[in-house]
């Protein structure tokens, strides 16, 4: 039993918050670790799985995978500060039952300490802990490019979930970054930096044809990066993923989007719903998520709850999942 | 078998939780304590070897040792503006990261300045032993307004200005105007805490048990309970370990029950106090009389009523026994009632109780020299810690954890 021995005053109460900087969110890389934690390393792992279980029987796989590269400036740290809410928006409103969140860094293998860092799918808040020992690279080659190769690469092969293998339903993975992938997935930097005995080069537009049969693959542009305004960027993604590029004019509404994306392609709601729903929850980010979700509400057609027969590369085909 | 252990205050508060907790994360395996009932009106005392002290109100009293997180869990009424003062002090006192080891349950109710300004207006009139902290009028609203506000809504601030601007009217029509600060302030700084603390959803605790075992510390103590506590002389929470079993439960897991008690008894403010004995009054540094709440009492050691603590809780495991460097000389077996006291099927009836103990006289026997033993024999339950002093070094476990008989209730 206690008297209340603490003070209660807004005031000092609002002025203490404001002034605890506290630990950050990023404590690993803060700490001064120049290496991708034991957690996160994709060398020697075979699979990152989604799995069904008692409690999540309809399980639905969903990695977030962004650009910690430097050209990216502050945005990683914003998005590590966004993202554990993800969970928490699909849920509510019923957009997915029983989501499994995998996140995930991007770097550049020619140059940094950390290419590629992959954690685990979770369906409970340690997708957190994840994103707390991301390592956040700075640097990048200054070249416009970036090794999202090598990460789709690894989505391609080397993540096996349950609501494909079981329920022919594809995952969904949501790239976020400024910049272009390159030409190839180098033999070379696979055997390096995943492990394995790859021979040959794989083209780009081969690994995008194989990811694709696995995930509704989006490509996330934040306004305020580096080479966000750049047409080129946009230009090479769409020619890519179709109308799966979202350009984002506010990062603080990343979860919002890429909630609603999934509502949208689940056909759990309506873009006017959706919004309706971000009102709800007090959010300030519908007309930003609205002005980044109107092009693929505009093309939404059929929504496809089976994978692609094996060989169809889904770029060709004229069902999208929007 | 489960390592998670509930820590409950079988008397009226007081008893030592504090330091039990502080002594069970001291000496591991704990790294999380959750907190499952109350609000920021808890003072759990905890005083470090090295002579640091510190009241936790929010924060687990296991913070002291690097690394302890502290979860409060959705039945906790958090209050933002005392857990921004609480983290002040424990910074002052060298523990500088205590709120990046809070995560707060989104769907726990806050108690706002308006809760608080209630509770006192209204308590002005009628007087049964209120802290002023304004959690009964966080309980009381969110059970005839479903849009009380909630952790969760500190970072959506245009639904929590809504909730806020709600509240206040609905009291102020109640009770006229009280003097509290503008919605926008309030919101303002709640919406700083929400920036500061990490909110979590479901299915976090869950993860955090599978991580580790947890220590679950209860506020205030059975004696007290919204149901089996003798009204009106009650708190708006639910004492018992049941809120922690819930827990639990949802997360597929289990705990030991631990019931802690003083070697004497102690009452902060009005209410039954049958074996209250104001010679008895001990030295209490921390526990002082309150504006709010009135008093503090001491009285002999009241087996009637831990009997009945134990009884409306179901059952503890083992026992934690504080104070014993200064224990009381007597113990009460039985009132002079005629009946055992058992608790009623409702509040009507539990008024009648409260009337029946107020008139009760206590028929004591000697402590003995063995107050620990005394307690165990007289109880039927097995003391598992003693202590004679605030700091964790003064503390002794007895090797009750591996009994046998012990496992009877544990959950395998």
């Amino acid at each position: 039993m206690g008297s209340g021995i603490w003070s209660t005053n807004v005031y000092d109460a609002a002025a203490s918050y404001r002034a605890a900087t506290g630990a950050s969110a990023f404590a690993y890389s803060d700490g001064g670790a120049t290496a991708v934690h034991e957690d996160l390393d994709p060398f020697g792992v075979t699979v990152r799985e989604s799995r069904d279980s008692d409690e999540h029987p309809e399980s639905l796989a969903l990695a977030v995978l962004f650009d910690v590269t430097g050209s990216m400036g502050n945005v990683p740290r914003t998005l590590q500060s966004k993202l554990p809410d993800l969970l928490g928006l699909l849920m509510r409103k019923g957009y997915v039952e029983h989501p499994q969140i995998l996140f995930g860094a991007v770097g550049d293998a020619t140059c940094d300490r950390a290419p590629l860092q992959v954690g685990q799918f979770e369906s409970d808040n340690r997708m957190d802990d994840d994103l707390g020992r991301i390592l956040l690279e700075g640097g990048g080659g200054g070249q416009m490019t970036e090794s999202y190769e090598l990460a789709m690469y690894f989505m391609a092969r080397h993540t096996a979930m349950d609501c494909l293998d079981k329920r022919g339903k594809r995952g969904y993975l949501f790239l976020i970054g400024d910049e272009l992938a390159y030409p190839k997935v180098k033999a070379r930097e696979i055997n390096k930096i995943i492990g394995g005995e790859q021979v040959e080069d794989i083209p780009f537009a081969a690994i995008v044809a194989e990811l694709k049969r696995k995930y509704d693959v989006y490509f996330i542009i934040p306004e305020g990066a580096y080479y966000s305004a750049d047409d080129r960027l946009a230009d090479f993604w769409r020619t890519q993923l179709g109308q799966n590029v979202i350009r984002l004019d506010d990062l603080d509404a990343v979860c919002e989007t890429i909630a609603l994306t999934v509502g949208l392609a689940e056909d759990a709601v309506d873009l006017e719903e959706g919004l309706d729903h971000l009102r709800e929850f007090g959010s300030g980010a519908g007309s930003s998520v609205s002005r980044a979700l109107a092009p693929l509400n505009s093309r939404r057609g059929a929504v496809a709850v089976s994978a692609m027969p094996t060989g169809l590369d889904p770029a060709d085909t004229e069902v999208t999942r929007l | 078998m489960t390592a998670n252990v509930i820590v409950v205050d079988l008397g009226y508060g007081d008893a030592g939780k504090g330091t039990v907790v502080d002594w069970l994360c001291a000496r591991g395996p704990y790294a999380t304590v959750v907190r499952f009932n109350g609000g920021a009106q808890a003072a759990h005392n905890v005083v470090t070897t090295d002579g640091r002290h510190h009241t936790f109100a929010q924060f687990g009293s296991g913070t002291f040792t690097p690394g302890v997180v502290t979860h409060l869990s959705r039945f906790m009424m958090v209050d933002p503006l005392a857990l921004a003062a609480e983290a002040d002090h424990l910074a002052a006192v060298g523990v500088g990261d205590a709120l990046d080891r809070l995560t707060v349950d989104r769907d726990a109710l806050l108690t706002t300045p308006y809760h608080r300004a209630a509770n006192r207006a209204r308590d002005t009139a009628l007087r049964h032993g209120s802290c002023g902290m304004g959690i009964g009028e966080t309980a009381a609203y969110a059970l005839v307004c479903d849009d009380a506000p909630r952790a969760g809504d500190c970072h959506s601030p245009a639904r929590l200005r809504r909730r806020l601007m709600r509240l206040r009217e609905r009291l102020f029509d109640e009770l006229g105007p009280l003097e509290v600060p503008d919605v926008e302030e309030c919101a303002a700084a709640f919406g700083a805490f929400a920036g500061r603390a990490r909110i979590t959803g479901d299915g976090y605790l869950p993860g955090l048990l599978r991580a580790g075992p947890a220590v679950f510390e209860g506020a205030q103590g059975v004696l007290l309970d919204e149901r089996f506590g003798f009204h009106p002389y009650t708190t708006w929470s639910t004492t018992t370990f049941a809120g922690a079993e819930t827990l639990l439960a949802e997360a597929g897991d289990g705990a030991r029950r631990l019931g802690v008690l003083r070697a004497y008894l102690t009452r902060h403010g009005p209410g039954p106090f049958v074996t209250e004995d104001p010679g008895l009054l001990r030295p209490e540094p921390h526990n002082r009389h309150g504006r709010w709440q009135g008093a503090f009492r001491t009285g002999q050691l009241d087996a009637v009523a831990l009997r009945y603590a134990l009884e409306v809780c179901g059952g503890a495991d083992a026992l934690a026994v504080t104070h014993l460097d200064a224990p009381a000389p007597l113990i009460c077996e039985a009132y002079d009632l005629g009946a055992r006291i058992a608790p009623a099927a409702d509040l009507t009836g539990q008024a009648l109780l409260t009337d029946r103990l107020l008139s009760a006289r206590p028929r004591y026997s000697p402590v003995g020299a063995d107050a620990a033993g005394t307690i165990e024999a007289a109880l039927g339950v097995p003391v598992a810690l003693r202590s004679c002093g605030p700091a964790a070094s003064d503390k002794t476990a007895v090797s009750i954890w591996t009994r046998t008989d012990f496992s009877r209730r544990a959950i395998a």
